[in-house]
């Protein structure tokens, strides 16, 4: 399958996705924080309907879209004190409903929104690799420059913050970068599924006890694992890559709750 | 008497949430080196109070210095270890070993770019060694007993080399033998290494004979530095209604 240019973008894309959908996942899913990148994928659709009614770059405007309701989402959970799986299931289901309107008054419900549904690896051009790898990069550096400080906010967030730790600060910048991952992911893994490959590989490292750094390397691990499977599985079978990968995480998800049963 | 400067210091400090006055002019000083205890019954404003002094809640009115600089232009913020009540914040399946729950103390102070550097990590193992966990530090926090885990919090704390130390009921959930050898440690940190200690607290009767300072709280402050004159202090508290506990517990003492 690698005679195929368009197979070695979406194994290069789905890599890069993998990686910094185990790690911004990892602090996400430690605050109980999961249904935020669920949401965040809704409001990334809202961004691809935007695009296909004005006919502009789905990936521009899902990333401003996504980056914006990362910010309001946490700016309501840190101001107003609202439940924050409150506001996360009102800005999921209220995203759906805007992106349906919009993609029903555009009159396009057809194939190209299937793909940013559930993704697709004849979509990825190279372009978008370097993108990924710019936006990857960069979310790296903020992770490795931040983990220690957004490790202990996921612990304890009330003790970092009387330790000096900018909290405020530090929690915008993890849902922005969260928010950017799930805008960069949408093609390939698809908005409907983005989120299952950031919580399920955290959720099934966790099964195995281990100190906070084997958790992530196994989160890591699991996601590349599945993505790359699920992308193999995608090309043979012909079926959508999101779900094809979503599928390979869900069987990981299992083995590990079968192997540490107690 | 030699003059020490003051560490915490809160002028007139009143808290009013929903039209409910938590804390009424509250002014207390506690002194470099002081081993005060903070006591009064659940609701009496001590959380209240101890969230102000690390800046975590703002007073409705009066003013609070640290250190010498009002509270608004610390920076320092390390210098204050905080110990939380571990009953409300442990989450037994978080993935931490003791090791990495020691570091977080290093998190907000560290040189290193990407990693805790050689200064960091000396001061966890110190801390570490202090608390007598150095030879857990590969287990999981939620593996650990009760009085294990609260020693692993105190050493978090004493990782970011701190001059005062809160702690916040620090004897939750944690057994009778423990919190015995539990009072001589804070004390050996009091003495040892100079640390400034508050430690707040519902239960009169864990309160060791040698603090040097005790506040009462329910809703107004009193303070009494003589600790022989305890007992007495804790009669003055009946007269703001603080609470029967301590009266109950009197005798204890």
């Amino acid at each position: 399958m690698f005679e195929y240019q368009f197979m070695i973008n979406a194994f290069l894309a789905g890599s890069i996705i993998a990686i910094l959908a185990a790690i911004s996942g990892s602090f996400v899913v430690l605050k109980r924080y999961s249904l935020l990148a669920e949401s965040l994928a809704h409001s990334a659709l809202v961004g691809v309907a935007i695009a296909l009614l004005t006919d502009s770059s789905p990936l521009v405007v899902a990333l401003i879209v996504t980056v914006l309701s990362a910010w309001v989402i946490e700016y309501l959970r840190s101001f107003y004190h609202i439940y924050s799986d409150a506001i996360l299931a009102i800005f999921l289901s209220g995203s759906l409903a805007l992106a349906i309107i919009i993609v029903s008054l555009s009159g396009s419900f057809n194939s190209s929104l299937f793909s940013y549904l559930f993704g697709s690896i004849l979509s990825i051009d190279m372009t978008q690799v370097w993108i990924l790898s710019g936006a990857g990069v960069i979310s790296l550096a903020l992770f490795a420059l931040f983990y220690r400080e957004l490790y202990f906010i996921a612990f304890d967030e009330e003790v970092a913050k009387s330790s000096g730790i900018k909290v405020v600060w530090l929690n915008f910048l993890l849902v922005t970068i969260t928010a950017v991952i799930i805008a960069l992911s949408i093609r390939i893994v698809g908005t409907l599924l983005i989120g299952a490959l950031m919580v399920i590989p955290v959720v099934s490292a966790l099964r195995f006890k281990q100190s906070f750094f084997k958790t992530v390397l196994l989160a890591l691990l699991f996601a590349l694992g599945s993505t790359l499977a699920g992308l193999s599985i995608s090309y043979y079978l012909s079926l959508p890559s999101g779900a094809a990968i979503v599928a390979c995480t869900l069987i990981v998800f299992i083995i590990s709750l079968v192997v540490n049963r107690r | 008497m030699r003059l020490k400067p003051a560490l915490f210091k809160t002028t007139d400090l009143t808290y009013v949430l929903n039209k409910h006055t938590i804390l009424d002019s509250v002014s207390m000083t506690i002194l470099q080196g002081e081993y005060c205890a903070l006591i009064g019954p659940n609701g009496g404003g001590k959380t209240t109070l101890i969230k102000m002094l690390l800046s975590l809640l703002k007073p409705t009115s009066g003013t609070i210095e640290l250190f010498g600089v009002d509270i608004d232009r610390f920076t320092n913020f390390h210098l204050i270890g905080f110990v939380p009540q571990q009953a409300a914040t442990l989450d037994r399946a978080f993935p931490a070993t003791v090791k990495e729950v020691v570091q977080m103390g290093r998190a907000a102070i560290s040189k290193g770019l990407f990693a805790f550097d050689d200064t960091d990590l000396r001061a966890v193992d110190d801390a570490m060694q202090r608390m007598m966990v150095f030879d857990l530090q590969d287990r999981l926090i939620g593996e650990l007993s009760g009085g294990q885990r609260q020693r692993v919090l105190i050493a978090r704390a004493l990782a970011a080399e701190p001059k005062a130390l809160i702690l916040d009921e620090p004897n939750t959930g944690v057994d009778q033998p423990s919190q015995a050898a539990f009072y001589d440690l804070l004390r050996e940190l009091n003495v040892q290494m100079g640390l400034t200690i508050l430690f707040v607290t519902h239960d009169v009767s864990v309160i060791a004979d040698d603090i040097t300072k005790l506040f009462t709280i329910n809703r107004y402050l009193t303070s009494c530095s003589d600790p022989k004159a305890k007992i007495s202090c804790s009669d003055i508290s009946t007269l703001y209604g603080t609470s029967t506990h301590l009266l109950n517990n009197h005798h204890r003492h």
